[in-house]
């Protein structure tokens, strides 16, 4: 409650803060504004900023301390007699006759990492009057409890007072600090840019989180499994023995079945894709009348928002019938989950990415080149292949990254149409699986994180990370080369 | 259909069915009209262009001395909305005729624009796109000799000899221009229209640039727009004066410096006209 006051009373300040530090610029300059160093809306913003943003600072970093340091002063002020009787209650017999003495000694130190969270919970709980814990508990958490709500009352109060302190006296020291030579435009400018800043750092920070902590997770996998044997090894059955008795579960975790997999779908999708995509975007661009295109392009960009699962009902309900069918009828085996389907159908969803994308950089190239080669007597043909595609090609190098960067990550086609059989072979009409249907399998339902079968999903995870990244790093080379010849 | 066949086969024997006085007629044009949607740009345009005649637009800007260049190789059919009326003739054959293919006079009528517009390509692609494109070279060796002398007709060889295999684009302004002169005579058309060449140039490369449509004279016809009333007077034998969509004076470039008619003319020749 009392933070939502000082928030709205923090913007409110800043609001005020505009308008008086504008009209005191205004007024130092003895109301020519044109005199100011800045215009006078600087000024305002400049003090708009000193009123409202330390308190808003101030905000998020008491919200992300203040219950921890609250629930550590909780946990030490409960008597050992409370901890005690609390223990009595939830703790099973066995572990409270183990415990007693030292929770009699030493109050919740005595207590275990999980145990103390437990008793955390049930005070919160307590605290907010919820009827999760039995009457007995609460009964015997009440003083806790009190002690707890009365931390957070003085805490939310601290805050407001403080907040509001902060806010008035950045209000007023900006504010004597405006004078005509005072540079407020500089002042604002730099504050944005720590703004913007902040702002990219949480973008790679994020990113940064995300591959540590995929990392920390492979190497606890690495730590059971031999890393060759997973970069390596030709089999993949990540079923382990849960028992020792088990039998057929010797759990194999060679990741190349995976990658192959990922690999020739990709590739299958991307046969389909580039030409399919490139052709029609050329079609578009430069041979569709304006009608066409008008009804064309939106159609071809409507294929782009199906849901993959739709695309998935559509391959194992039509395209790999049909596949299957037609091996049958010239004597191929084809499997019922070919990864030509998985692939096909992936390449026809990929196809949008590609046709609008490079549609785009071909409209992009201008017309006085089309021009240039017309007025030689080249033909529409030559032209678009001598000078419009190579002049388009770092943006359409880029369409098809992106589009397989989309097909090695997507994952529902391939559960629907490919299956989860990790054969080691790259005959398109077998049933193949790849890495993210592997990882989605591996994670379904309830799974605890310390098996090796659970952890190989994270080392999967890294290295589809790596390799996608490879592929940028790559493209980045090839478009930066491409473009020193060209541009 | 006839027409058609004879343009492509044997351009210069044809003697064209006009009166005698017209036989050198290498371009004709009878009542252009140019529309850019409903604005009417050009109103009923009758020029002659003889062979080895070298013919100068001039008039104010917006006057569409660019869109009559652009009708005499049908550049306007790209731009939407561009509608060509009249008859325009090429050694007598329609060039607005339907069974007239455009690539194929698009090759005998080159065009170097406004603006530079190199390709992103190696100055050496640049000049050989439109020889390979026609197959006009039998080896490498031809092929080299032929950028070398387009080169060098256009003044640029001394400058970027040593630098062959870098883009195009990295040229200055000036250089560009002069590649795409280069590019246009490198296919060896039969008439060449030129809008501002030298607009980007400086003083000695517009002389050389002089000097080479005087040499180009020889071979082809050629069609200058310019801004420069000298330029006009050195390089052309025959001016028209463009104003406003109309054609108001076409004659000897002599006569109508020395004496126009229209004092329209009169004015913009002698600077009087803003
Ligand atoms: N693509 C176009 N769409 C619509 N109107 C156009 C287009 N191109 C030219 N025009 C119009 O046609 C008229 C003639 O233009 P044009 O480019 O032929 O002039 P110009 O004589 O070449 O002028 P400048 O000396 O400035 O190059 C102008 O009024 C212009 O606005
Ligand atoms: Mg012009």
């Amino acid at each position: 409650m009392q933070t939502w006051v000082l928030i709205v009373a923090l913007l409110i300040l800043g609001l005020a803060g505009y308008y008086l530090g504008r009209s005191r610029a205004v007024a130092s300059a003895d109301g020519r504004a044109a005199s100011l160093h800045s215009v006078p809306s600087y000024y305002g913003m400049y003090v708009a900023i000193w009123a409202a943003v330390p308190g808003l600072i101030l905000v998020l970093v008491w919200l992300s301390i203040a219950p921890i340091v609250r629930d550590n002063m909780v946990l030490s002020a409960i008597p050992p007699e409370t901890v005690t009787a609390w223990a009595q209650e939830m703790l099973p017999a066995d572990l409270f006759a183990a415990e007693a003495e030292a929770i009699a000694a030493s109050g919740t130190d005595g207590l275990t990492g999980p145990q103390v969270e437990l008793l955390m919970v049930n005070i919160v709980n307590v605290a907010a009057g919820s009827s999760f814990v039995s009457p007995t508990v609460a009964g015997i958490l009440v003083g806790p409890a009190e002690h707890m709500n009365s931390l957070g009352e003085l805490s939310s109060w601290g805050l407001l007072v403080i907040g509001l302190g902060l806010a008035c006296a950045g209000l007023y020291t900006a504010r004597r600090r405006l004078a005509p030579h005072f540079r407020a435009r500089n002042r604002v400018e730099s504050i944005i840019n720590v703004f913007l800043i902040i702002c990219s750092t949480i973008a790679i920070l994020t990113t940064l989180g995300i591959v540590l902590s995929l990392l920390f997770e492979s190497a606890r996998f690495f730590g059971i499994v031999p890393i060759w044997e997973f970069l390596f090894g030709t089999q993949w059955s990540p079923q382990i023995a849960i028992r020792a008795d088990q039998v057929g579960s010797s759990g194999a975790f060679g990741a190349i079945p995976l990658f192959v997999g990922t690999l020739l779908i990709a590739a299958i999708a991307m046969l389909v894709a580039v030409p399919v995509g490139l052709m029609s975007a050329i079609y578009l661009s430069d041979y569709a009348p304006p009608r066409v295109r008008a009804s064309v392009k939106p159609v071809l960009e409507i294929l782009a928002g199906i849901p993959t699962v739709v695309y998935g009902f559509f391959a194992i309900l039509t395209v790999a019938p049909f596949i299957r069918d037609l091996g049958a009828a010239v004597g191929l085996n084809v499997s019922a989950n070919s990864a030509l389907a998985a692939g096909v159908v992936m390449g026809i969803m990929i196809v949008p990415f590609i046709s609008s994308l490079s549609d785009d950089v071909i409209n992009a190239v201008p017309q006085s080149l089309r021009d240039g080669s017309a007025a030689l007597g080249a033909t529409k043909s030559e032209t678009i292949r001598q000078v419009i595609l190579p002049a388009a090609l770092p943006g359409i190098v880029g369409a098809c990254l992106l589009a397989v960067s989309r097909a090695i990550g997507e994952t529902m086609i391939v559960v629907m149409a490919a299956g989860l059989a990790a054969n080691l072979t790259v005959n398109p009409f077998a049933a193949v699986t790849t890495v993210t249907v592997q990882i989605a399998t591996l994670l379904v339902g309830d799974q605890e994180f310390d098996s090796a079968k659970t952890l190989s999903a994270f080392a999967l995870g890294l290295m589809l990370f790596v390799v996608t990244l490879c592929l940028n790093v790559i493209a980045l080379r090839v478009v930066k080369k491409y473009r020193e010849k060209y541009d | 259909m006839s027409m058609t066949s004879e343009i492509a086969s044997e351009p210069s024997v044809s003697p064209p069915p006009q009166a005698e006085s017209e036989a050198r007629a290498k371009m004709t044009s009878r009542g252009v009209e140019v529309h850019y949607g409903a604005k009417r740009a050009l109103h009923g345009i009758d020029v002659d262009i003889l062979q080895h005649e070298v013919l100068a637009l001039i008039g104010p800007s917006g006057c569409g001395k660019s869109t009559f260049l652009r009708c005499l190789n049908r550049m306007n059919d790209t731009i939407e909305g561009c509608k060509v009326t009249g008859e325009m003739t090429l050694d007598g054959g329609n060039i607005y005729d339907k069974a007239l293919d455009v690539v194929q006079l698009r090759a005998r009528v080159g065009m170097v624009f406004q603006k530079p517009n190199p390709f992103p390509k190696s100055i050496y692609d640049n000049i050989a796109y439109g020889p390979r494109i026609h197959g006009l070279a039998g080896g490498k060796e031809e092929l080299d000799g032929i950028v070398q002398s387009s080169l060098e007709r256009a003044g640029l060889w001394e400058e970027v000899k040593d630098r062959l295999s870098e883009p195009g684009t990295g040229l200055s302004g000036g250089q560009q221009q002069r590649l795409c002169i280069a590019r246009a005579v490198a296919v060896s058309p039969e008439v060449i229209l030129m809008d501002e060449p030298c607009s980007a140039l400086d003083p000695i490369a517009t002389a050389h640039i002089e000097e080479l449509i005087d040499e180009l004279r020889v071979n082809y016809t050629i069609v200058i727009v310019t801004h420069n009333m000298q330029q006009a007077a050195r390089v052309s034998q025959k001016t028209a004066f463009f104003h406003l969509g109309d054609l108001v004076e076409h004659k000897e470039t002599q006569e109508i410096f020395t004496n126009p008619q229209d004092e329209r003319t009169q004015g913009y020749i002698t600077g009087r006209y803003g």
